[in-house]
């Protein structure tokens, strides 16, 4: 097998065809002036796998049906009769023009047209025509082009994530290569060919070895096929196989988003488009619908850059721009030990982004630059696995399996722990002799702490890689009507908001896997055991109002306004303290929307008709923190209510305005009244947005209820606040109007989400 | 010969399995099955008038065998299938005229 062989197809070809063509000649009375026979596509390139069709076509000088009909039957028949596929077309030169000009799959062919038989000049015509026109029309093929690799993409994947990928149509396969060399042939940017040659002769070779050892044309590489194919090529075991093809893969989708990279500058260059370059966060900017590093910015002195850029722009739903890419990589510096609170976010941000985020994710992995902030990360690149119900690596698996967990942030207490627990889950796979649950345990727990999670968050989310299958498993194995399966549950599930979260990430895995493995059968089964286990746990007990020190309980008695600002590096500390009245947290929250403070955590509680609150809060990447008399003048106009805040509020979110991101999963509120407590709990869960609590807060004043406390907290790039609120008479309120604040609230958000 | 088709609860698979392997037999076919029977699920009122039957999920297997060991294998399955509660499914049995084994090409009671 090799280039040699597929070339000797090729020529054995050329004779078999070049007969038949004289033979028509003389049947039809046409004379080898009128005519030629060319190869076009691979065969045109002189390579011929074992059971590939013959593309070619005929060139005439405009003869009449008649003569050709006679012609092709004679020429083609024989072939037929014996089972050969043939492709092939027939038309003048000028035909040839015409149709090539609209069909990018025609003009495609015709770049890599070979004479074989007739007149010459007919071939050298065409060839010279369509290298033109390739040429001059590029910029109205390119983005015919486009559109057929991404249909493509949808349709076959991506080879190098595949267990059983199409060689020949999947993402990084042969067509990609002969695609990029057409490219090259445009002239319209510079292509580095050689770096796909050590990719093209391995798929050509697996190929080949394919369809020797199947004896069938079909390109696609199964599962049962990978070891004979392996053994055939002299590779160790099937997993050595698919490793190189990976990788082999890998490097072709690179060299083409380099050339697309590029075609897109020049594009941009000639169209001489005044793009605008527009700061979006500290050192990035969004320019030409990409995230990049700005220009000037120190990145070396930044270690926080990258994740930042990466949540930027998959919460956007666009590309990390390939050169700040690579300008990260190579001015890396390392997160500090345990990763600051904002890298932990932006990570969560990033995962939580859905199918935006694979492409980011991606690019950032090319430049190696996950495998440098999560080592262990390494070990699952590209890993093969031979499971049936599979379809993918194992790290694109984990990918797949976040990208369906972050459509299901609402049915959780903590999305960020769900987001983070979906990518690693099979991050212990791949290790000889090791469960790969308890093994992925062991790695989770540190790299949670690492990732900078408390202690607490760190357990439970090595708790949930150790248990990620127990749940199906227990519910198609187990008798759900029997207590002890329950019991047994309860036992190695030791909170209601782990049972939570381990639901979601069965579903999420599940989907992930693909259809096989998660039916409506199984999902009901697993539904069915969480149910009974969560009323066996008596529910989620939602968190108790936050407790006042003794400092704040004294700062409290003195009842009046004290504002105090602490630094504490990535984000601002602000306490204050302020007699209550009905709609004083609207009011602050106002405050903070138009000095564009972004509040990331918050805990309020009032006693005796005095609220003491702690705000979190970071900065915008245009302002500063205001001053400490500037704030607290603010907010005395605020509650005084001389500020006419509304107008400039709306003014802020306006200038915020978010161009179309990424779909996200619509607000879930609800309102938790059976538990005994003195205020009603209202949980708003959705996606954050500028001015989220003083939208939630302006809705609950109005509706004429009073909010006693609050916790507000930012996961990533989703918000889950908890608020007590009492009626006027400061006593909870009844179910019914509960029930009906918690719709009303969440028909405001999604109406304006 | 017989196929013996069972629909039993999801988690008596294994027991089945491994009752039937004991008695010698090693090739099911088995799949994942939604129904009810005498049970009916839940009966739920929905929206006042409307309701729905929950389909309850079960396994369904199935093996042909000589028609000799056809009610010893009915027995074997309905004692491992057995928990004595409502809903513990159903076993029957229909004869089979041909059967191939598609690799060899073998026929009759040599296939199964």
């Amino acid at each position: 097998m090799g280039t040699r062989e597929r070339r000797e197809r090729s020529d054995a070809s050329d004779r078999e065809l070049a007969d038949l063509f004289h033979g028509a000649l003389a049947v039809s009375e046409i004379s080898d002036r009128q005519i030629a026979l060319a190869a076009v596509g691979g065969f045109g390139r002189g390579e011929l796998a074992p059971g590939s069709d013959l593309d070619i076509v005929f060139i005439h000088v405009g003869l009449p049906e008649n003569q050709l009909s006679a012609f092709i039957k004679a020429m083609l028949n024989p072939l037929w009769s014996v089972g050969r596929a043939v492709d092939y077309s027939i038309r003048t030169r000028a035909e040839t023009k015409a149709v090539s000009r609209g069909d990018i799959k025609v003009i495609l062919g015709l770049l890599d047209i070979r004479h074989i038989q007739g007149n010459e000049d007919l071939t050298v015509n065409v060839s010279m025509d369509a290298n033109k026109q390739w040429r001059r029309r590029i910029r109205t093929y390119l983005p015919m082009l486009r559109e057929t690799i991404d249909q493509r993409t949808r349709t076959s994947g991506e080879l190098a994530f595949l267990l059983e990928p199409d060689l020949k149509e999947a993402r990084g396969g042969l067509r990609d290569i002969t695609t990029i060399r057409s490219l090259a042939k445009s002239e319209f940017i510079p292509v580095a060919l050689d770096r796909l040659a050590a990719s093209e002769s391995l798929f050509a070779n697996v190929r080949d070895s394919l369809h020797g050892v199947t004896r069938r044309t079909r390109d696609q590489l199964l599962l049962t096929e990978q070891d004979a194919v392996a053994a055939d090529m002299g590779f160790g075991d099937a997993d050595a196989l698919m490793l190189e093809l990976s990788k082999a893969a890998r490097a072709v989708d690179y060299v083409m988003q380099l050339v697309w990279h590029r075609i897109d500058e020049r594009l941009h260059r000639i169209s001489r488009r005044k793009d605008k370059r527009i700061p979006v966060a500290k050192g990035l900017e969004r320019f030409r619908n990409e995230i990049g590093v700005i220009a000037e910015y120190d990145i070396a002195a930044d270690s926080g850059i990258g994740l930042r850029a990466a949540a930027m722009a998959a919460q956007r739903g666009v590309r990390l721009s390939l050169e700040s890419t690579i300008r990260i990589a190579e001015g890396f510096k390392e997160i500090s030990t345990p990763w600051p609170r904002q890298s932990r976010e932006d990570l969560v941000a990033l995962i939580g982004a859905g199918e935006s985020m694979v492409d980011v994710f991606e690019s950032l992995d090319q430049e190696g630059l996950i495998a440098r902030w999560i080592p262990e990360w390494a070990h699952v690149r590209f890993l093969p696995q031979r499971n049936v119900l599979h379809h993918h690596t194992v790290d694109r698996h984990m990918l797949e399996t976040a990208v369906h967990a972050a459509a299901l942030t609402r049915q959780v207490h903590r999305p960020d722990l769900l987001l983070v627990a979906a990518l690693f889950h099979d991050i212990g796979k791949g290790y000889v002799d090791q469960e790969h649950s308890e093994f992925g345990a062991e790695l989770m727990l540190p790299l949670a702490k690492r990732l900078g999670f408390s202690d607490d968050d760190a357990t439970t989310l090595a708790q949930m890689v150790t248990h990620h299958l127990l749940l199906p498993t227990v519910a198609t194995r187990r008798d759900l009507d029997d207590p002890q399966t329950i019991e047994y549950v309860m036992s190695l599930v030791a909170s209601a908001e782990l049972l939570e979260l381990l639901h979601a990430l069965s579903i999420a895995d599940g989907e992930a896997t693909g259809r096989t493995a998660w039916t409506g059968w199984k999902a009901g089964l697993v539904e069915t055991l969480v149910k009974r286990t969560l009323a066996a746990m008596q529910g989620i007990a939602p968190a108790p109002q936050p407790e006042l020190t003794p400092e704040q309980l004294a700062k409290a008695a003195k009842n009046k306004l004290t504002v105090e600002i602490f630094d504490r590096g990535d984000v601002f500390d602000i306490e204050i303290v302020a007699p209550d009245r009905l709609g004083l947290l609207s009011a602050i929250s106002a405050v903070f929307t138009v000095t564009r403070l972004d509040v990331r955590s918050a805990k309020t509680r009032t006693v005796d008709r005095v609220a003491v609150m702690n705000w979190i809060v970071s900065t915008d990447v245009n302002v500063q923190m205001p001053s400490h008399d500037g704030l607290v003048d603010l907010i005395e106009r605020a509650l005084v209510g001389t500020e006419d805040l509304q107008v400039r509020i709306d003014e802020r979110i306006r200038s915020y305005r978010r161009r179309p991101g990424i779909p996200v999963p619509p607000p879930v509120v609800s309102a938790i009244t059976q538990i005994v407590t003195d205020a009603t709990i209202i949980e708003v869960r959705m996606h954050d947005r500028p001015a989220l609590l003083h939208t939630v807060t302006t809705a609950i004043s109005e509706f004429g209820v009073d909010i006693r406390g609050a916790i507000v907290s930012t996961l990533g790039a989703e918000a889950f606040d908890t608020l007590y609120v009492t009626d006027l008479n400061g006593a909870p309120l009844t179910n019914d109007h509960a029930h009906e604040l918690a719709a009303k609230l969440e028909i405001i958000l999604t109406s304006q989400d | 010969m017989k196929l013996i088709t069972a629909i039993i609860k999801p988690f008596k698979l294994d027991d089945v399995k491994n009752a039937l392997n004991a008695f010698g037999i090693t090739g099911m076919t088995v799949s994942e099955a939604m129904g009810f029977g005498r049970t009916r699920g839940h009966t739920e009122v929905y929206r006042g008038a409307e309701y729905t039957i929950d389909l309850i999920p079960k396994i369904r297997l199935e093996v042909v065998v000589d028609s000799a060991d056809a009610d010893k294998v009915i027995d074997v399955i309905v004692k491992a299938a057995s928990t004595g509660a409502i809903g513990d499914g159903k076993v029957w049995s229909v004869p089979v005229d041909h059967i191939v084994r598609v690799r060899t090409g073998e026929r009759g009671v040599d296939a199964i």
